[in-house]
C-alpha cells in the first residue's frame, strides 16, 4: 500500500503551478469590471500628483522636477511610480486575498486535505498576479501615457521589464510573510490598508527616496520595491541607478531575490503548522 | 492485511480566549478529544456518530492531517498522519464541509479538474477522471454551469464528487446526505454502496440513524471527546439486550419525567420534543412488569398519554442510552 502514494517531481509540482493559475485566471474571467479597474486606477493615482503639479508649478513644473529627480518627465515619472505600485500592491493583495477568501470560503481546508505543498499553489497564485498585474500595468502606462501626452517608448523598455520581474520575485516572498500574518489575525482588509500605505511612501510612487530624512531612506533602501521603481524609471527616464550602474542595482536585487522567498516559506510553514497544531484552518 | 485506518489513544486539546467584554480575555483549554483508540477494518462502511460537539470533526481532521493531535497517533493506509501527511493526503477522499470547499465561480468540470491537479493528475487523466465522476454523481446536465448556480443539494452531489476525483482507497464523508431531498440522498447511499462493494473502506458521519444503521457495518460513538461504545450495529444492540424500550407520546412535563426517572427498573428516560410532540423513551429491564407503574407515575404528574409503543431495541436508543439524548434533538439545535 505505501509504494502507490510517493512525493511528487518537480515536473508534477510544476503542473499544480500552471493548474493553479489557470484556475485563477478563469476565475477572474467571470469578474470582468475587476480588470477594467486594473487598468484605470494606476491613472487616475498618477493624474493626481501630475495635475497637482501643473497647479502649483505650470509650466516651470517640469524644470523644477528635473532638479530635484534628474528627468523633466514628471507625468512619465508618475505614472511608472503608480504602474509599478499597482503591480507591487497587487501581489500582496492577490496573496493576501488568496488566503483570505479561501479561509472563508472554506476551499483553503480542501486544498490543504490534497496533497500537493502549499508552496506550490502559492506559486501558482504569484505567477497569476504577476501575468495580471504586470499585463494591466503595462498596458496602463502606455493608455496613460497616450492619455496624458507623453512618449510610452523612450527608453529601454526590456530593461524596465528585467527590473520588474526580478524585483517582483522577492516581493512574492514579503507577500508570503504576509500572507502568514493574514493567516493568524484572519483580517486581510485592514492589513492590506496598511501595508498599501507602507509600499507607496518606502518606494517612493511619487518621489525619489532621496528626499526621505536619513531613516526611513534606510528603511527603503532595505524594501525591494524601491530599487524596482527606480530600475525601471532609470531604464526608461534615465533618473539614475542607486549604484550608477544598472547590474550594481538588479544585484542588490537578486540577493533580495535569494533571501526574501526563503524567509517568506520559512514563516508561511511555521505559522502553518502553529495554526495546525491549535485550531486550524477552519476557523475564521 | 493493515487496516486503513488505526487510531491510538488520540487526544486533542484547544489553546483558546475566553472573551470578557472589549479588552479582557483569559485563556482557556478545551480537551476535545480523550484518549480516542479504534481501527477501520479493510472494505467496512464504518459510522462515527456523536451529538454537536462530540468532537467527530476534529477526529475526522486529525485523520486528513488538518490538525494536529495534541497526543497519540493515528495511520492512515499505512501511513503516519504528522509524520507522512501528503502521502495520507493522497490516499484519502474527503468530503468534510459540504457544500463548502468548492470554487463557486468556476463550473463542476473545472473543480474537478483544478482538484484532480492537485491530486498530481496527468491532464489527460484530470477530464478523464473528471467524467468519470460527472457521470457517477449524475451531473452531466449541470457539469458545465458554474456552481453558484446550483441548488444547495446540487452542491452537495459536487462535494461528494470532489472526494472521489483521487480514487483514492479510503473515503472519509462528513455528513454526505445534509441538505439532499430524499430520492437524492437514497441515490447518493445507492453510490456509497457501490463505492464499497467495489472496495473502498468509508468512514461516514451522520445524524440520521436510519441511515448508519442501514449503511454501516460497525458504529463509534463519540461523546465529550470520549469513545463511549464501539461494535457491529447488532453488537451495540445486543448489548442492551436485557433491556426493552418504551415509548411514550402525548403532553409530558419535566416534572413528569423526574418522577419517572425515580421509578424502578428504569435504566434512562429522556424526554424530547418531535414533530410539536413530547416523547418519553424508556428503558427499562422488564417491560411488563414496568409498564402499570410508567403510566401511575406520568397520572399522577398530569401527563396526558396519547400513544404507549414498546419497540425492539435500534440503534437510536443505544445512542439514547450512551449519551443521554437523540441525535435528532441535538441536530435540531444547531
Amino acid at each position: 500500500m505505501q509504494s502507490g502514494y510517493a512525493v511528487h517531481s518537480l515536473q508534477a509540482n510544476l503542473s499544480v503551478v500552471l493548474a493553479s493559475t489557470w484556475m485563477r485566471l478563469l476565475t477572474i474571467s467571470r469578474y470582468k469590471g475587476q480588470l477594467i479597474s486594473d487598468i484605470v486606477v494606476p491613472i487616475v493615482m498618477a493624474s493626481m500628483p501630475i495635475l497637482l503639479g501643473r497647479a502649483t508649478a505650470g509650466d516651470q513644473a517640469g524644470q523644477i522636477f528635473e532638479a530635484r529627480t534628474g528627468t523633466a518627465n514628471y507625468v512619465a515619472y508618475m505614472l511608472i511610480g503608480s504602474s509599478v505600485f499597482t503591480i507591487v500592491s497587487s501581489s500582496f493583495w492577490h496573496i493576501a486575498n488568496w488566503l483570505r477568501w479561501e479561509m472563508q470560503t472554506g476551499t483553503l481546508e480542501a486544498l490543504y486535505m490534497t496533497p500537493t505543498g502549499r508552496v506550490w499553489i502559492a506559486a501558482g497564485t504569484a505567477l497569476y498576479s504577476m501575468l495580471r498585474s504586470t499585463l494591466s500595468a503595462f498596458v496602463s502606462y502606455f493608455a496613460g501615457s497616450l492619455i496624458l501626452g507623453v512618449n510610452p517608448f523612450q527608453g529601454e523598455l526590456l530593461m524596465a521589464l528585467v527590473f520588474i520581474l526580478v524585483g517582483l520575485l522577492p516581493v512574492y516572498g514579503m507577500a508570503l510573510i504576509f500572507g502568514a500574518v493574514v493567516l493568524k489575525l484572519k483580517e486581510a482588509n485592514a492589513l492590506i490598508n496598511l501595508m498599501q500605505w507602507l509600499v507607496s511612501f518606502l518606494m517612493g510612487v511619487y518621489f525619489p527616496v532621496a528626499i526621505l530624512p536619513p531613516f526611513f531612506r534606510f528603511l527603503a533602501l532595505a524594501f525591494p520595491p524601491t530599487w524596482m521603481t527606480n530600475g525601471v524609471r532609470s531604464a526608461l527616464l534615465g533618473v539614475g541607478y542607486f549604484f550608477g550602474v544598472w547590474y550594481k542595482d538588479l544585484a542588490v536585487l537578486w540577493v533580495f531575490l535569494f533571501i526574501a522567498p526563503l524567509a517568506g516559506y520559512f514563516i508561511f510553514t511555521r505559522v502553518e503548522t502553529a495554526m495546525r497544531r491549535n485550531e486550524g484552518l477552519g476557523q475564521f | 492485511m493493515t487496516n486503513p485506518v488505526r487510531i491510538s489513544n488520540i487526544s486533542k486539546t484547544y489553546h483558546t480566549l475566553q472573551r470578557k467584554g472589549i479588552f479582557k480575555s483569559v485563556k482557556r483549554d478545551v480537551q476535545a478529544l480523550e484518549d480516542i483508540s479504534f481501527d477501520v477494518r479493510p472494505g467496512e462502511i464504518f459510522g462515527l456518530l456523536g451529538p454537536n460537539g462530540a468532537g467527530k470533526t476534529t477526529l475526522i481532521k486529525i485523520l486528513t492531517t488538518l490538525l494536529l493531535p495534541s497526543g497519540g497517533e493515528a495511520w492512515i493506509n499505512g501511513y503516519h498522519v504528522e509524520r507522512q501527511p501528503n502521502q495520507v493526503r493522497a490516499s484519502v477522499g474527503c468530503m468534510l464541509m459540504g457544500e463548502r470547499g468548492l470554487y463557486w465561480k468556476l463550473t463542476a468540470r473545472e473543480n474537478l479538474e483544478y482538484f484532480g491537479a492537485l491530486y498530481h493528475l496527468s491532464p489527460a487523466d484530470r477530464k478523464r477522471r473528471a467524467n468519470q465522476v460527472i457521470e457517477l454523481i449524475g451531473i452531466q446536465d449541470l457539469a458545465d454551469r458554474a456552481v453558484e448556480t446550483y441548488s444547495s443539494g446540487q452542491k452537495m452531489k459536487l462535494a461528494f464528487g470532489k472526494a472521489l476525483i483521487n480514487d483514492a482507497p479510503l473515503l472519509v464523508l462528513d455528513e454526505p446526505t445534509n441538505t439532499l431531498d430524499v430520492p437524492s440522498a437514497s441515490e447518493l447511499r445507492a453510490i456509497v454502496r457501490r463505492l464499497n462493494a467495489e472496495g473502498k473502506t468509508i468512514i461516514y458521519t451522520t445524524h440520521i440513524m436510519t441511515e448508519a444503521e442501514t449503511l454501516c457495518e460497525r458504529v463509534a460513538i463519540i461523546d465529550h471527546g470520549k469513545l463511549l461504545a464501539l461494535g457491529s450495529v447488532p453488537e451495540l444492540k445486543a448489548s442492551m439486550q436485557q433491556s426493552q424500550v418504551t415509548r411514550v407520546e402525548g403532553v409530558i412535563s419535566q416534572k413528569a419525567l423526574n418522577s419517572v426517572q425515580l421509578l424502578p427498573m428504569v435504566e434512562q428516560a429522556t424526554l424530547t420534543n418531535v414533530n410539536s410532540h413530547n416523547l418519553l423513551t424508556v428503558v427499562t429491564q422488564n417491560e411488563r412488569q414496568f409498564l402499570p407503574g410508567l403510566i401511575e407515575a406520568l397520572s399522577i404528574s398530569g401527563a396526558v398519554i396519547q400513544k404507549i409503543i414498546p419497540q425492539e431495541v435500534t440503534l437510536e436508543d443505544v445512542f439514547i442510552a450512551k449519551t443521554g439524548r437523540t441525535l435528532a434533538e441535538d441536530t435540531a439545535k444547531r
